[in-house]
């Protein structure tokens, strides 16, 4: 493999092991096989750990190198939870439909990427012209320029030496993308897509921005050529489908009036949260009628829900945030208050699934959906406008220091 | 890795005049996206499904063989690295990240090692270095990343290379164990 770089190498003679000259050399470096390149240490002989002994696969198959004008990827299965490496393409479209561990993206330019949940992180690096839709762990750019991308990340996003980064919220579905979500441990009710981290900011400028809520996703990151090995997957990127809810995010909030709506674990919770978020808030489009399913690891059908959005009853709230946390009691104490003594006995079981709904009589119309659509389920919903808005500092400044350390 | 002599560390305590346990400072470096923070919960038995990158620090007490460790997580992106001299003061252990399945920065993160290596409060620190993310496919073995760092140019210090998986934990208490290990052997 050779020396990456070594001022001391370009110094030395082209001899590949020095041979030891001194006492001291010969305690030091130790016999000839690969325990003198782990260790100056005298130790037992190398471990064999769980990649010694798997089978080894060519890295070249979770690669792309040097496309142009090439719309490639991964269909869902083909890819399996893999590291995948994309570097040094230019104009093309990028599909990679499953989960992944990680995903590096270096030297693009001009490209439309379409990325599956990652389970860690999606790292841009010296790319150019970029748009694409990514759900991640965590989001890092260095050295980029010109991006536009629709997110749905776990972490605080952060960005470095880059300009011209815009961001929207996560908007896509295709069948299996629910499942992947699952796979690669991303809940979707868990993105952080419009607080960026800028390392490099310059005053007087800002390296990135937020989209225009009304952008169209397809516009910017086109679906598949029908002609492409893609045209079997069923792709939309209508915010009703949209197998992450859109969020409102740091966007300036239009009422002063917002409300807290917990879900406490079980059976139904995503399916209930969806429930509620296609009842009360506003979705762009025109009718839409889908069925979903989740399936368990037997791949047994555990839960089916219908998601609708009729446009001439949307009740017109606006979804803000969402985020779906594990809590301890004292969580609860701080978090509920005065409410906290009855909720104890329901976090044990899972994480909550919490909204934050806003809009001027969104507290009565949470109250309502609560008693009619919700009277057997655990919820914890706001009581009142003149407390919900504490209700909802408290709930989701305890979640954003789950975030942290 | 093997087990830490116990009858040398009661010595070393004895030395000590104290019962108190052998408080370590470590320094936890490398590039932005090593697995620095990963592998930091991993040894604090914390979870690791939701790790934000670190803008500043990290600092953890972890108890391990007796001892007691303060390790400092700094964050690794490029424009902060300028910072980690501030942090490298007093320390009794380097432990440097490397992201295995990330070819495009072997040279960049050499280069890093290297001039931390040179660093006056660095001078015969031992280093064990992680070579992290062995779980993924394009991942490049230790003994590469070993050959490529020219590790077997450090003369002044003790140091070791260890394969290791921060998000499942596999080969990280072997690292620590030779972290155990070394440390009684250097104060014998």
């Amino acid at each position: 493999m050779g020396c990456w770089f070594s001022k001391k190498s370009k110094r030395k003679s082209p001899e590949k092991e020095p041979t030891p000259k001194t006492v001291e050399d010969k305690a030091n470096s130790s016999n000839a096989n690969n325990i003198d390149l782990c260790s100056n240490t005298t130790e037992d002989p190398p471990k064999q750990y769980s990649w010694d002994k798997r089978e080894k696969v060519d890295p070249k198959d979770f690669m792309l190198t040097g496309l142009k004008n090439a719309t490639v990827g991964r269909l869902p299965g083909k890819l399996n939870g893999q590291q995948f490496v994309i570097q040094d393409c230019d104009n093309c479209k990028i599909f990679v439909l499953d989960h992944s561990a990680t995903i590096t993206i270096d030297d693009c330019t001009n490209c439309c990427i379409v990325m599956g949940p990652v389970k860690g992180s999606v790292f841009f690096r010296d790319c150019k012209d970029i748009k694409c839709v990514v759900a991640c762990q965590q989001f890092r750019t260095r050295d980029c320029q010109k991006m536009e991308v629709f997110l749905c990340c776990a972490t605080q996003p952060i960005i470095e030496a880059s300009t011209g980064m815009k961001f929207g919220c996560f908007q896509y579905y295709y069948p299996e993308l629910a499942f992947h979500f699952k796979d690669a441990g991303l809940s979707i009710f868990n993105n952080n897509w419009s607080n960026v981290h800028d390392f490099t900011p310059v005053s007087g400028e800002t390296n990135w921005s937020l989209l225009p809520e009304d952008t169209v996703v397809l516009d910017h990151v086109p679906a598949p050529d029908p002609e492409s090995e893609f045209k079997s997957v069923r792709i939309s990127a209508e915010a009703s489908r949209s197998i992450v809810p859109m969020t409102k995010g740091g966007r300036r909030k239009e009422s002063d009036e917002s409300c807290l709506f917990v879900f406490f674990s079980g059976d139904y919770t995503t399916a209930n949260a969806r429930k509620l978020i296609d009842e009360l808030s506003v979705c762009r489009g025109s009718l839409v009628r889908a069925r979903g399913e989740e399936r368990d690891g037997s791949n047994t059908v555990t839960q089916a829900y219908c998601l609708f959005h009729n446009k001439a009853s949307g009740k017109g709230f606006v979804l803000i945030q969402t985020k779906e946390v594990s809590m301890r009691p004292e969580d609860v104490s701080r978090v509920f208050q005065n409410d906290a003594e009855g909720l104890l006995e329901w976090i044990t079981n899972g994480p909550v699934t919490a909204l934050e709904l806003n809009g001027d009589g969104v507290v009565e119309a949470c109250k309502s959906m609560a008693s009619d659509m919700f009277s057997g389920t655990k919820v914890f919903v706001s009581d009142n406008r003149n407390t919900s808005s504490r209700d909802v500092d408290n709930f989701f400044n305890f979640a954003d220091m789950q975030m942290g350390l | 890795g093997g087990e830490c002599n116990l009858g040398l560390l009661s010595v070393l305590q004895k030395l000590k005049g104290t019962t108190e346990s052998v408080e370590l400072r470590i320094v936890l470096l490398g590039l932005d996206n090593a697995g620095k923070t990963t592998l930091l919960k991993s040894l604090a038995s914390e979870d690791i499904n939701t790790i934000t990158p670190t803008q500043g620090f990290n600092i953890k007490s972890v108890a391990s063989h007796g001892m007691k460790l303060n390790v400092w997580d700094i964050g690794g992106q490029r424009k902060i690295r300028p910072f980690w001299k501030k942090y490298l003061e007093n320390t009794d252990l380097l432990i440097y990240v490397i992201d295995s399945a990330d070819k495009k920065r072997f040279e960049e993160t050499g280069l890093e090692l290297e001039e931390l290596i040179d660093e006056e409060n660095l001078k015969g620190v031992p280093v064990l270095i992680f070579a992290n993310k062995q779980d993924l496919a394009t991942a490049s073995p230790a003994s590469e990343i070993a050959e490529g760092l020219n590790l077997h140019t450090y003369r002044d210090r003790q140091w070791q290379i260890q394969a290791c998986s921060a998000v499942s934990g596999e080969g990280v208490q072997d690292g620590m164990n030779w972290i155990c290990n070394n440390i009684v052997n250097k104060k014998k």
